[in-house]
């Protein structure tokens, strides 16, 4: 990392963010207009890609060790990342479980949303994930202070995304759970999504407890980087919820 | 008291009453400030459960260090050898003490599961209803399925957590306190799954399908949390398991040197760490739907119950490679100790795990065949299915291999792994039959598929379990378990599992049905369910004789501290009872893990000082 500037490695961040933006715009263009749902179920995943790679870092999984001391902390560090990869795809079943329940349930239907609230929580999380990685980058570059506000902003967002969705969009919402199956579809699958994100709420807010009390180093840092790939996991996991819930298919009633 | 309450397991116990107590006084409270109706016994049941077991995993202390951590504290390995005997009865970061507490767990669900059985096996010996309810049939007959389940699940944990740091020269597992929470998550799981007797039982089955599920008593709740729980701590020593084995390898350990249980035990967890939450998932929906009267499985409201299916099968399948997998695994890593001869095909008996375990995703399906699943479906899982039998039969060429032209010893753990090895035979040839549709849309729900299950379970799991257990006793206690009273053991239950079984496939060839109380005296079937009922009870005497045999021989058995089996593997190389941090000095692997009876041939070399 030491060759790399950090003002570039935090353009990055900023490039793949915009990346992101354009394609959650085109997204949201496409299912108003066209609707073409082959294209919207391709544009989640070029996201998760570009996120798995530029954020979460998938990379790093295959590095070689530096040092085989199985006491060291190199080691112990690589069999920790390796650990919390297994435990997101293990997570990422019951995702697809309830993905493929809502492909079965509701085929090329979609439940009555506010199409301006989903479009605005999809940008806070995503721009929560952006500080996230900024959070990350600072942290291993030592700005302690930087770390600590980009990280604040992190769970700010996180914390107004959950707002959103279970404060104003669960309330809104002209049906419940029992109404019909669009609702049933709607609540597990935000209710799932609404706890993972919270469970990261909780992560990130040790963290950055943590963190001001100046228990991170430049070297030393497993929790944040864990709580930050964890974040962008649950990013990612909205990216496909979104265009299920909100966008793909025609409206029912 | 103090003393009492130091104990780990009565201060969980104690934690999770009150945790009951309080998550069901929240519920309420909130119900009532929101202005319902303040007593609605399912959420409060369902929600005092949850908080109970939190509270549980809590105040045994399984989470201490992490709650540390997250305060910012150090946190250190703790020094646990001035416990004694007390720390199997709390939270332990000991891969060893951890393996030993899965396998009491193990023994005391699969006794209890055990029992169910007899009940009912009993009151199915002559028709009409002798003393149990028809609710109270269909409660022990469900139970019996998943708390049998649970209690494999957990053996396979025992002896993956034991042997795999050992097998490859670690100090323990990759992330022990990890390793700690998910064995003590098992236990209020095993709590609350047995429950469910108490809040008005259930009458799905093991399954679970809704409608049925839907509309059942209290009691489903509780099955449904408890396989969730229990399910979410497979997951996490799973991952375990593979982190595991993927970083905590000796010098030289190489893919193609691993030991062929180590294989195993990889595929198993590539399996359990995936498909177990889809049927956590499927029931939690199922548990919505009760709670919430979301519709996902309700024809009235649009929903699918073959939806269920699929996501419950999806795991249910697969699991049964999970229970069988380190069974076979065991299997192969014994007979070449006890055939004195290399084992035959190692590299394709490694792939042959794997490959079972991967092909297992894509057959779910032939449990449908009969449920109404779309029609173009069938033909595809009917082959998927028909596939498995292909490695499955690379194991068994590879155990003739080994077998053939060996100077083969008869100590008990070798007999229970020949009897393993034919009933899994009966268990495996009886399979096609149930996959290809023409012949089971006539077996499906007989007592054929129940024979064909037990065999593959007895097979695959049982007997290579108790081969396990004789085998690796010694390194557990120092001490070895009675070879004559092992014997009576074996040849009570042997045989009288092969009866049972057989009977069990000719009563449903008969027209038996499966999971059913009562049965027409015209079927002319009541003298096989009474010889199924002897057999049965003789099975519960053969074990029953294996826990006096353990009983005894931890106090007086033979002294067994060196290497009594004459094996290669590393963990036999030093003495028994393994130390504390398993090796003092560190081995490197020089050769092939199997090539016994081959001069000169070494599998791992201990470093010098």
């Amino acid at each position: 990392m030491e060759h790399v500037s950090k003002s570039s490695v935090l353009q990055l961040g900023l490039l793949v963010l915009g990346a992101l933006a354009i394609l959650t715009a085109v997204e949201f263009t496409i299912a108003l207009t066209i609707n073409i749902w082959q294209v919207l179920a391709v544009i989640p995943i070029i996201k998760a890609m570009l996120v798995f790679y530029y954020y979460m870092h998938i990379y790093r999984l295959f590095e070689e060790d530096k040092d085989i001391d199985r006491e060291s902390f190199a080691y112990k560090l690589a069999t920790n990342r390796l650990g919390l990869w297994l435990f997101l795809i293990s997570d990422s079943f019951i995702f697809g479980g309830l993905m493929i329940s809502r492909i079965n349930l509701l085929g090329l239907t979609r439940p009555e949303l506010i199409q301006s609230l989903g479009l605005a929580v999809t940008v806070v999380l995503l721009i929560s994930s952006f500080f996230a990685n900024r959070a990350e980058v600072c942290m291993e570059y030592g700005d302690r202070k930087q770390f600590i506000l980009c990280l604040s902003l992190t769970l700010g967002l996180g914390i107004l995304f959950l707002i959103g969705v279970v404060g104003v969009e669960w309330r809104l919402a002209p049906f419940g759970p029992e109404t019909n199956l669009a609702g049933a579809v709607f609540y597990v699958m935000t209710g799932f999504h609404a706890f993972h994100v919270f469970t990261g709420v909780v992560f990130l807010a040790i963290v950055l407890r943590n963190g001001m009390h100046g228990r991170y180093t430049s070297e030393k840092h497993w929790a944040v980087e864990a709580s930050v790939v964890y974040w962008h996991f649950v990013d990612v996991v909205w990216f496909f919820f979104y265009p299920a819930l909100y966008l793909i298919g025609t409206l029912v009633k | 008291m103090r003393k009492i309450y130091s104990i780990g397991l009565v201060r969980g116990l104690l934690w999770q009453i009150l945790g009951t107590a309080l998550g069901i006084g929240i519920l309420t409270g909130i119900r009532y400030l929101m202005g319902l109706t303040a007593w609605k016994g399912e959420s409060a049941a369902v929600f005092g459960a949850l908080l109970g077991s939190l509270f549980f995993v809590y105040g045994i202390g399984a989470m201490d260090d992490w709650i540390k951590v997250a305060g910012g504290q150090e946190v250190h390995e703790p020094d646990e050898s001035g416990w004694g005997s007390m720390r199997y009865f709390g939270v332990s970061l000991d891969h060893k003490v951890i393996g030993i507490q899965y396998l009491a767990l193990s023994l005391v669900l699969m006794i209890v599961g055990g029992s169910f059985a007899l009940i009912f096996r009993t009151e199915l010996a002559d028709t009409g209803m002798q003393f149990l309810t028809l609710m109270e049939y269909n409660t022990l007959m469900s139970l019996h399925g998943m708390v049998m389940i649970v209690g494999i699940l957990v053996g396979v944990a025992a002896f993956m957590n034991y042997l795999i740091p050992m097998m490859l020269g670690a100090r323990d597992m990759a992330f022990p306190r990890l390793n700690a929470f998910s064995f003590w998550l098992a236990v209020p799981a095993s709590l609350i799954l047995l429950s469910s007797m108490a809040l008005g039982g259930f009458d799905t089955g093991w399954t679970g399908y809704p409608p049925l599920s839907a509309r059942a008593p209290v009691g489903v709740q509780m099955f449904f949390l408890g396989v969730s729980l229990a399910g979410m701590g497979t997951v996490l020593s799973s991952l375990n398991i593979i982190a595991t084995a993927i970083r905590m390898r000796a010098t030289g350990m190489t893919g193609f040197r691993l030991p062929i249980f180590v294989w195993g035990s990889l595929a198993t967890s590539l399996v359990s760490l995936t498909a177990t939450q889809l049927i956590g998932l499927s029931f939690q929906m199922v548990m919505f739907q009760r709670l919430f009267g979301m519709g996902f499985f309700d024809p009235a409201k649009g929903g699918n119950p073959i939806l269920f299916q699929h996501l419950f099968w999806f795991y249910s399948h697969p699991a049964v490679y999970v229970f069988v997998l380190p069974g076979l695994g065991i299997i192969s890593e014994l007979l070449p100790v006890f055939a004195r001869k290399p084992l035959y095909g190692y590299k394709w008996v490694a792939i042959s795990s794997f490959s079972i375990a991967i092909i297992g995703f894509l057959v779910w399906g032939h449990h449908m065949f009969a449920s109404g699943m779309a029609e173009y479906l069938r033909v595809p899982f009917m082959y998927s299915t028909l596939l498995v039998a292909v490695p499955t039969g690379v194991k068994f060429f590879s155990w003739l291999g080994t077998l053939w032209r060996g100077k083969i010893e008869f100590p008990v753990p070798m007999l229970f792994v020949l009897a393993g090895i034919v009933v899994f035979l009966i268990g495996g040839l009886t399979g096609p039959p149930n996959a290809t549709i023409a012949t089971d849309l006539h077996l499906t729900d007989t007592y054929f598929i129940t024979g064909h299950f037990h065999d593959t379970m007895f097979g695959g799991y049982v007997f290579p379990f108790f081969a396990a257990i004789y085998y690796w006793f010694p390194k557990m206690t120092g001490k070895r378990l009675n070879e004559t009273l092992g014997k009576v053991h074996f040849w009570l239950m042997a045989p009288a599992f092969i009866i049972l079984s057989t009977v069990m496939m000719r009563t449903g060839l008969l027209g038996m049905r499966r999971r059913i109380a009562d049965y027409d005296p015209e079927l002319y079937l009541v003298q096989d369910h009474v010889v199924m009922t002897v057999a049965g009870f003789l099975v519960a005497v053969g074990i029953l004789v294996f826990i006096i045999n353990t009983f005894w021989s931890l106090r007086r058995g033979e002294v067994a501290t060196g290497n009594i089996w004459n094996s290669r593997s590393p963990e036999w190389q030093v003495p028994s009872p393994m130390p504390a941090h398993n090796y003092d000095r560190p081995f490197e692997v020089v050769g092939e893990p199997y090539d016994y009876g081959l001069p000169g041939s070494v599998y791992v070399e201990f470093k010098e000082e």
